[in-house]
């Protein structure tokens, strides 16, 4: 008998293996390093905390993790509040909007296309002198000198955060509408019967019960956000110009490590990414089930 | 278990038939090369042919170039033989030690350093003079313009009166202003002249005591920038963007002040290399209609250097392919030929540069300029600091040039980011 269980173990080998290799391995390492002077080569030396302190009173690091909330508390807001109308014109059940999949195909789209080809399609679109955003502006009258939206740091963070909401609002579609489609009709046609209007509906129906989906689309958002790199990266010089305002953690993580060398310093942003991301992540967390816990459940 | 080595199996099969083609010692390849361009690609066909060896060459993106190749060399599994390092990484890697020394036995590169351009020379050594890499090739750079324009603004289109009519930074905004009259713009945006930047007074960024040097002429060019921009010289289109390249062929709308005006571009600033696989490959009608002369200061962009892997265990046919490429006469000389690539190897130049001349630059020798500019360059005022430092100087200057900040305001910045960036060097309290 005490053969047949450790089955099971061998059949989550390969799995562990791959993980502890590829993923803890790697973890732990960044860790010891975070307390050394790894220049990327030769011996690295430990140097105790030094690195956390510095990043305690980096300046650029602060820089960082407000850019990096601007342009994501932006580009969520938007992209929650187009898929959530969206959601709520096409469950509409006296609406019965046709074409469904055609149109949730169309919104997917832009999150198939590489961060690369986005980043030059709009740096092509935005450009100073010659993009067509300026041209279609100043034809129209709005404008009559070129803006060069990616050279303020105020447009260039909006930028970033309007491509982001245009790449991923039909995810956040597609996955919403998958969490309304699990709701229940009886509760709609009974708000029906009862003469609830749209707004009633949806904000006393469809968003209570879709509390677990947005909190699923928030914690990965925000994952994801947090992590924000390749398009700041590429749109402008990849030093976070201008004046900084496109410095994220995670780019400045990477120009710390591979461009400046400073592998242990980097090492430690790393861990301090992670740290925001796990107070962060628990913060949504309690805010969203916190509430209901103490409240007992009613029969 | 049976079950469980299978995985195990599928699982490390990727890893093992990898190691198979590149691990060390084995038959199916003599000779590993790596590098970032495919430039190589000709040369490697010529070696195999003499020595009758099979030569691998793997080449990479220059953006992951150092990241892919750095872990390979620290673990030695899976290493090139042969590899090659570009200007921008060449310092760091000179002093890394992945190199071998090529001024020790049997190689004693040492002998050859009167052989080469010495800027290119004194770049391939570490930081106690030995030599560790070597390049077939000089990047000096000049200022590259349109005949017919120098001839209708200036009078006249020979290069070496328009050399001088641009020796000084004074004197090329004299010709900035003669262009602007007539509706020309001198450069194709303000970025052109950082390679005048140091001036006649060339020093490294930092020096050898560890300090951050912001020199008086690095601090003026932070004002030429600037003047560029607000006395409109310029057709502002910043290098490599889609305008910029249109600029090279034909006249170009430029959007300012409320007002658009359509100019040509009258010049380019740019090396050897500039020629060959940019100008040339985007430029079609006005094939013929160009030239190249000097700016106000000699400079360099860019550059390979190639050495022998210190782990090779094929050391031998390493050097004697980093010996063809930098040495043979034979060869350089047909390469040269082929490609007009301009050789740092002296003994072939000075046989070859006097019966060169190139169609696209109206029948110019090109080849004899160049040699001229590259012996002009101080050797020895390259760190391994330059490409990041240039990056964030450059920064300053852009936001002193659109405004954003004052000059004050931009150098400090500077100062702080350079600090940031490099915790070990010390900076000017400013």
């Amino acid at each position: 008998m005490k053969n047949l269980n450790r089955y099971g173990y061998f059949f989550i080998a390969p799995f562990w293996l791959v993980f502890l290799v590829f993923s803890i391995y790697p973890v732990a390492l960044t860790f010891y390093y975070s307390f050394t002077n790894y220049t990327g080569s030769g011996e690295a030396q430990l140097v105790g905390l030094a690195n956390y302190k510095r990043l305690l009173t980096d300046t650029y690091f602060v820089e960082a993790f407000f850019n990096t909330w601007k342009i994501w508390g932006v580009n969520f807001a938007l992209q929650m509040g187009l898929a959530l109308i969206l959601a709520m014109i096409f469950s509409d059940m006296r609406v019965k909007l046709k074409g469904i999949a055609f149109f949730r195909a169309i919104f997917y789209l832009p999150n198939l296309i590489t961060i690369s080809s986005v980043a030059l399609l709009f740096g092509i679109l935005l450009d100073w002198q010659h993009g067509s955003l300026n041209m279609m502006l100043m034809k129209l009258g709005i404008i009559s000198d070129p803006i060069n939206w990616l050279n303020e740091p105020t447009s260039a963070q909006l930028s970033i955060s309007l491509i982001l909401t245009w790449m991923w609002f039909g995810h956040s579609f597609i996955v919403v509408m998958a969490g309304v489609s699990g709701i229940s009709k009886d509760y709609y046609e009974a708000a029906l019967i009862d003469g609830a209007n749209r707004w009633q509906t949806f904000s006393k129906i469809t968003i209570p019960l879709l509390k677990p989906i947005l909190l699923y689309i928030m914690i990965t958002s925000l994952i994801g956000g947090l992590q924000l790199f390749d398009l700041p990266m590429l749109l402008t010089d990849g030093i976070g110009s201008p004046d900084g305002s496109l410095n994220t953690m995670v780019l400045y993580l990477y120009n710390q490590a591979f461009k400046y060398n400073n592998y242990g310093y980097a090492a430690a942003v790393a861990y301090g990414l992670f740290v925001i991301t796990l107070i962060f992540s628990a913060f949504i967390f309690k805010g969203m089930y916190g509430k209901e816990r103490k409240q007992p459940r009613q029969v | 278990m049976f079950l469980v080595a299978i995985l195990l199996v599928g699982l490390f099969a990727g890893c093992s038939s990898d190691s198979k083609t590149s691990g060390n010692g084995k038959k199916d390849v003599d000779l590993r090369i790596w590098s970032f361009t495919d430039e190589l690609k000709k040369p490697i066909k010529t070696f195999e042919e003499k020595n009758g060896v099979k030569v691998e060459l793997t080449i990479v993106p220059i953006a992951d170039y150092p990241t892919k190749l750095k872990p390979v060399l620290e673990s030695g599994v899976g290493a090139p033989d042969v590899f090659t390092g570009e200007i921008a990484f060449l310092k760091q890697w000179v002093d890394a030690g992945y190199w071998e020394n090529l001024s020790e036995k049997p190689y004693n590169a040492d002998k050859l350093s009167d052989k080469y351009v010495p800027y290119v020379f004194d770049l391939g050594k570490d930081k106690d003079g030995n030599v560790r890499a070597l390049s077939w090739q000089t990047t000096p750079g000049g200022i590259y313009y349109k005949r017919s324009i120098a001839k209708e603004v200036l009078g006249t289109d020979d290069p070496t009166q328009v050399g001088e009519m641009m020796s000084s930074m004074d004197k090329v905004f004299e010709v900035a202003e003669k262009m602007k009259a007539k509706g020309y713009s001198m450069f194709p945006d303000e970025g052109a002249i950082r390679w005048f930047t140091q001036g006649d007074n060339p020093q490294p960024w930092v020096n050898d005591k560890n300090e951050l040097q912001l020199t008086e002429e690095k601090m003026e060019y932070m004002d030429y920038s600037k003047k560029l921009r607000d006395n409109q010289y310029t057709a502002l289109a910043p290098e490599w963007s889609p305008s910029w390249f249109e600029g090279m062929d034909k006249p170009i709308k430029v959007k300012e002040g409320g007002k658009e005006k359509e100019t040509q571009v009258f010049s380019y600033v740019l090396p050897t290399w500039g020629l060959h696989s940019v100008l040339k490959t985007n430029v079609k009608e006005s094939v013929g209609d160009w030239a190249v002369t000097s700016g106000p200061s000699p400079y360099f962009w860019g550059g390979t250097w190639l050495g022998v892997y210190n782990k090779s265990d094929n050391k031998e046919l390493a050097y004697k392919f980093v010996k063809m490429m930098t040495q043979d006469d034979e060869f350089l000389t047909s390469w040269s030929k082929e490609t007009g690539d301009v050789l740092s190897y002296l003994p072939v130049t000075d046989s070859i540069k006097d019966d060169f001349s190139d169609k696209f630059l109206g029948g110019q020798n090109n080849y004899q300029f160049f040699l001229d500019q590259s012996t002009k360059i101080t050797p020895g005022i390259v760190t391994k600091y330059d490409q990041q430092l240039d990056t964030l100087y450059g920064n300053a200057v852009q936001q002193y040039v659109t405004g954003k900040k004052s000059k004050k305001e931009a150098i400090k910045e500077f100062y702080q980011k350079a600090q940031n960036a490099y915790p070990d060097i010390k900076v000017p309290k400013k």
